[in-house]
């Protein structure tokens, strides 16, 4: 396990999913608000990089950039083949007025693609995560965790090589948590794409991610990031039972404390 | 739950029972005048005889055909413009001042500018209704439009969605059950103006058949169409509440 060195902007891209360099984000206005400064970060293709850091440190801003949403204020960021990522924004995006499967489907018929299609991706991925039954079901028919799947369904839908995904697991309870995680693993490694996502979980991030970069407190910098070297498959207990485990996690928590430092 | 609902229609029943049985008792004992206060049962009786000679059916479907067109005139444009106005700052700061002005004014004070502009008769009538409905119509688009969750709108642009695909998406839908309680409430206010209007300025409809019967003195008939309207504003609320429910089926 290495700390590794914060990646500097450079002349010539290199073949990263997501490169990220010196980004800078302050929202306008009388409270105008400096939420990331100077932001450096590689994201390696067909990874899965957790984001790890306090609450209020720019990790949202930061996705949201990414997704298009905010404009950055200074700094340069690209994303490989240029296509828009798929997105997982906090608490609950399902839309409340389309059915399971309309909602998965969603992506898709933005993107204008035949009924036919989106009814056949809709229904291939639900039933990838056991909810073939409920897809006429509304949001409000389903438990949270069935809503956050659905969430997560709707960015595999349309096949982006880069998910960014803003803490989508947090309001879960710990046990459907744990097995979410295992459908997002799943999902992600037959899809082989690159995940970029947002946690203050060290725990989540250890069991998720090949990477963890840990941001700083407000304004939004990196501290640092770490490998995780623990194999794959992985699920929540294998992790835990790994002899670098006790290591990952005090290397994470002392960057998080470093924060305040 | 059958017994529950029972007992949740009959508590709704009890109490407007209460209040005619005390109205007939007090108009038998001459507690009041059953001069202006006549009997509930007199009344029912003025009204079917009204219904059998064809006057109050023929005055409903004339106030009927003007709240309608009035309200579809005031309530698509109402509709559009504030939600147009709810997502884009230009429109907004283009409409909200001149429609703030305007929403202030008493719907009646209008009346003579109406019949001036468009002579007395169904244009008139039916213009005020619009302009009474437009502006509820309007404030409460544009308000459903700028609560709509943040969420589901950056949901919508990280996928890509349009501006025409964000509103058709998750604006329209999200707005949906606030525009249709606004449209209750202009359903209301559209009732009361085509019903003043009629005091004022016709010879049909059910508010001038309220009128004169007020003027002759005939209070049972004037209760009838007291009734008329009651009965009729509450079909069409039923109705919107029945469209409200087969539109926006996530509501259930």
């Amino acid at each position: 396990m290495t700390i590794l060195v914060r990646p500097r902007a450079r002349a010539s891209w290199s073949p990263h999913a997501v490169e990220i360099a010196g980004l800078s984000v302050r929202y306008p206005g009388p409270g105008s608000v400096l939420a990331l400064e100077g932001l450096d970060l590689a994201v390696a293709a067909g990874s899965f990089h957790a984001i790890l850091g306090p609450s209020g440190c720019g990790k949202s801003t930061l996705l949201k950039v990414l997704g298009g949403l905010v404009r950055a204020t200074a700094g340069e960021w690209r994303i490989a083949g240029g296509r828009r990522p798929a997105y997982v924004p906090q608490g609950n995006s399902c839309f409340p007025w389309l059915t399971a499967e309309a909602n998965v489907a969603y992506g898709l018929w933005v993107q204008g693609r035949p009924r036919r299609e989106r009814r056949a991706v809709a229904r291939a991925l639900l039933a990838s995560l056991g909810l073939q039954e409920f897809a006429e079901s509304y949001p409000h028919q389903l438990s949270e965790g069935m809503r956050q799947r659905v969430a997560i369904a709707r960015a595999f839908a349309v096949n982006a090589p880069l998910l960014i995904m803003d803490e989508p697991l947090s309001a879960l309870d710990f046990q459907t948590k744990i097995q979410v995680q295992g459908e997002l693993l799943r999902l992600w490694s037959d899809r082989q794409a690159t995940v970029l996502y947002v946690t203050h979980d060290i725990d989540e991030a250890l069991t998720l991610a090949d990477r963890v970069s840990v941001l700083s407190g407000r304004p939004g910098r990196l501290l640092g990031t770490i490998e995780v070297p623990f194999p794959r498959p992985r699920s929540y207990r294998d992790v835990r039972n790994q002899p670098g485990y006790p290591d990952a996690f005090r290397q994470l928590f002392e960057l998080l404390e470093e924060r305040s430092a | 739950m059958q017994a529950q609902a029972v007992r949740t229609v009959a508590a709704g029943v009890l109490l407007p029972a209460s209040l005619l049985v005390l109205w007939q008792v007090a108009a038998e004992r001459g507690w009041i005048d059953a001069l202006f206060f006549p009997r509930p049962t007199d009344i029912v009786a003025r009204t079917w005889e009204h219904v059998r000679d064809g006057r109050i059916v023929t005055d409903s479907e004339i106030t009927l055909k003007r709240l309608l067109l009035g309200f579809v005139l005031g309530a698509a444009p109402g509709i559009v413009l504030g939600l147009a106005a709810g997502t884009t700052r230009f429109i907004r700061a283009l409409l909200y001042p001149l429609a703030s002005a305007l929403y202030v004014v008493p719907r009646i004070a209008l009346l003579p500018l109406a019949l001036v502009t468009f002579s007395i008769g169904d244009p008139a009538r039916v213009f005020m209704v619009a302009f009474g409905v437009f502006f509820i119509t309007f404030f409460g688009s544009l308000s459903a439009a700028e609560q709509v969750e943040r969420n589901h709108v950056d949901t919508a642009r990280a996928f890509g969605a349009s501006y025409h695909q964000v509103m058709r998406s998750v604006i329209v839908p999200g707005a949906s059950p606030s525009i249709f309680t606004s449209l209750r409430v202009a359903m209301g206010v559209a009732l009361i103006v085509i019903i003043s209007v009629e005091f004022l300025a016709s010879n049909s409809g059910l508010g001038s058949f309220i009128w004169r019967r007020y003027q002759i003195f005939d209070f049972p008939s004037m209760y009838s169409g007291i009734v008329a309207v009651t009965v009729l504003g509450v079909a069409i609320n039923a109705l919107l509440l029945m469209l409200e429910r087969s539109l926006l089926p996530w509501r259930r």
